[in-house]
């Protein structure tokens, strides 16, 4: 399973895609079971150059409660810096956090590799 | 302190204005990221995991009050509300909107501060002793000699685009507080008995992926060929510098491969066909630079102060404060007071918008209209008269930033990390909270003397890593987050880099790793030895034994 995401333009936030735009919260990510859709999608998101900054997918498995990143540097980018709970995405709460919160097991992320290869 | 003149200021309003409008074409979509990204990066902007960063270039550590409050002011109306003092001196931001970058510029710019050379192949931001002017044993102000390389580096057109970063750090003390061994040129001032001043020029130094300590190529260069001589350096590792890989492309690698001797000899060659009367600076505009650091205002003092030593009777933690925090001055009667910003549990380097502007305040009615920032995260008061000490304590006191724990073990070194950084494998700050807490005693702390703890989140070693005492470098070991440790090295006149303990521990085993290490040191030492001492004479066995003992 799979997710698209980027930092957006105007102020690096992180954002996912819904299917239809562009959400600051991973519970509105659009879960893609099928590599070439997220791929095509993945590819759009590379044409919004005034919108975006470096599009990538990143992998995605559930977790209790829902579904998290695998990888712990993307539920960081989902949730904000552990040393200051009160910023980032982690500060308004609610249960799509605490789901990202809890999720166990680190990877690392294999769209942000592929990505810094590239450059 | 130096002040920029007419050409300074035009030069920063019109690099403001020309990112405005860089800014605006890659907003309008007229450029794509791949144009517009070293643009940016030649501004000290860069795409971190939550936001933008903003890198503020604070030359040489020296900032004076109304710099500071501008930093503070950017803070708290485009950031949130705080900034993170790096080991190169500089000033980072988390927090930032591409939107608001050009405002952020033209605000800075407004009381000569900017973000030039903190990013980019180029000559970067210098740093120096941050006791300069303050200390007794410099043989003169290092920060006159950064202040020139600064002068001559900004945008040199032949330096522009070197094979990799450049880093320069100058100091004129005996002892190394710039950590200038581990820098692509260190430069120490000597005086010799008949009052001429020279450079020892060292050069390959550097930390990262593959660690150096930068031999010395020249021991005495007269301090009036200081940059035709750096201009020859730089041709050389321009001409010879590996562009082909990222990771051999600084110049410790250059000189490694070709052994100091050779690399001395090709920058000497170049040097003698230099002409080195076009390159040097004149004798006129040297005295005027220096005259921009004349010592003023220094009133004459009893070199004992009946208010500080009374306050240091009465008061524990303010006689803990004088012991750890305050340091010689070579002015009787003055001070240097170390201002924290290592309080138990809080991230190391990061300072509030309202610290500021209270460190701020006290540099304009206390020390002289000075601050200064260290490579060890730290701030600095360089100029307090001892009868002030008490006050300044007082308020440092209330702005949570008299913690008394300068060189001691809660006095931590740590890169922002997978918090924040899209390089880093693991988190450092969390690292340095759990063991700043663990040792929280300032009793206990005291006790265990001098020990530098420096984390880095990944091996380009922003956090200095393998020069602590015990240096942590965060890995990735099958995608989750484990910890290198390193012992013996140091930045500082017995320069070393570390040797690895042994294999990488998970986080929660970090802190009572060091507890063991601890306790060993303890039950070792002899009189008088640091934890570096000791484990320097007893050797890394005893103390791997005693972190891996349990696993086996």
């Amino acid at each position: 399973m799979k997710a698209l995401t980027a930092n957006r333009l105007t102020d690096g936030e992180v954002v996912f895609w819904t299917g239809s735009g562009w959400s600051e919260r991973f519970v509105d990510a659009a879960l893609f079971d099928d590599n070439t859709a997220a791929e095509l999608a993945e590819a759009h998101a590379k044409s919004q150059i005034t919108l975006l900054v470096d599009p990538y997918l990143i992998d995605i498995a559930e977790v209790d409660g829902g579904v998290a990143p695998v990888s712990y540097r993307e539920r960081l980018r989902a949730l904000g810096p552990t040393n200051k709970l009160d910023h980032g995405k982690q500060a308004g709460g609610g249960a799509d956090i605490a789901v990202l919160a809890h999720a166990h097991g680190a990877a690392r992320s294999k769209g942000r590799v592929d990505l810094i290869r590239r450059k | 302190m130096y002040r920029y003149d007419d050409i300074d200021r035009e030069t920063l309003a019109d690099r403001a204005a020309e990112f405005r409008d860089q800014c605006a074409r890659r907003l309008a979509g007229e450029m794509t990221e791949d144009q517009f990204k070293p643009l940016r990066l030649m501004n000290g902007l860069y795409l971190q995991l939550h936001a933008y960063m903003l890198r503020v270039a604070v030359p040489y550590g020296a900032l004076n009050a109304d710099q500071m409050r501008k930093l503070a002011h950017v803070a708290r109306t485009y950031d949130r509300g705080y900034g993170h003092f790096t080991t190169r001196t500089n000033l980072q931001l988390h927090w930032i909107k591409l939107r608001d970058a050009p405002d952020i510029l033209d605000e800075l710019a407004s009381v000569g501060l900017h973000a030039i050379q903190t990013s980019g192949n180029c000559i970067r931001n210098l740093t120096a002793d941050p006791h300069a002017g303050a200390t007794a044993d410099e043989v003169d102000d290092p920060r006159i000699w950064a202040e020139v390389i600064r002068q001559w580096s900004t945008f040199h057109p032949e330096f522009t685009f070197l094979p990799r970063k450049f880093k320069i750090a100058v100091t004129a003390s005996p002892k190394d507080r710039a950590a200038i061994r581990v820098y692509d040129i260190g430069l120490r001032l000597h005086r010799d008995d008949e009052g001429a001043l020279s450079f020892e020029v060292l050069v390959g130094g550097g930390l990262g992926r593959l660690p150096h300590l930068g031999p010395v190529i020249r021991e005495r260069l007269p301090v009036r060929h200081l940059l035709s001589y750096m201009q020859a350096i730089l041709r050389v590792y321009n001409r010879h510098g590996r562009r082909d890989n990222i990771h051999k492309a600084r110049i410790k690698v250059l000189v490694a491969a070709l052994g100091p001797a050779e690399f001395a000899r090709q920058v000497e060659e170049e040097w003698s066909l230099t002409d080195k009367a076009a390159v040097d600076l004149p004798g006129t505009e040297l005295a005027r630079i220096r005259a921009g650091f004349a010592p003023t205002g220094f009133e004459t003092l009893p070199p004992v102060s009946a208010a500080f030593e009374s306050a240091k009777a009465s008061d524990k933690a303010f006689s803990r404060f004088a012991r750890r925090n305050v340091m010689f001055h070579k002015t009787p009667g003055y001070a240097l007071v170390n201002v924290s910003l290592k309080a138990i549990g809080e991230t190391p380097g990061d300072c509030s918008a309202d610290q500021m502007d209270v460190v701020a305040d006290l540099a304009e009615r206390y020390s002289m209209n000075e601050v200064r920032v260290t490579y060890e995260q730290n701030l600095l008061l360089p100029h307090v008269k001892l009868d002030d000490v008490p006050a300044v304590h007082a308020a440092l006191v209330g702005a949570g930033l008299a913690t008394a724990n300068i060189t001691l073990i809660s006095d931590i070194i740590a890169c922002p990390g997978l918090d924040y950084c899209a390089l880093a494998n693991a988190r450092a700050i969390p690292i340095a909270q759990d063991i700043a807490r663990r040792f929280s005693d300032p009793v206990l702390a005291e006790n265990i003397g001098e020990l530098k703890i420096k984390i880095s989140g990944c091996i380009n070693a922003c956090g200095h890593h393998h020069v602590g005492h015990i240096g942590i470098l965060g890995v990735d070991k099958k995608g989750e987050e484990f910890y290198q440790l390193t012992l013996g090295g140091s930045a500082e006149d017995d320069a070393a880099i570390g040797q690895v303990l042994g294999p990488a521990v998970s986080a929660e085993r970090v802190a009572p790793a060091i507890d063991r290490l601890v306790e060993v040191y303890m039950r070792e030492r002899r009189d008088g030895e640091r934890f570096l001492d000791t484990f320097r004479r007893a050797g890394l066995p005893m103390f791997k034994e005693a972190v891996y003992a349990e696993a086996h």
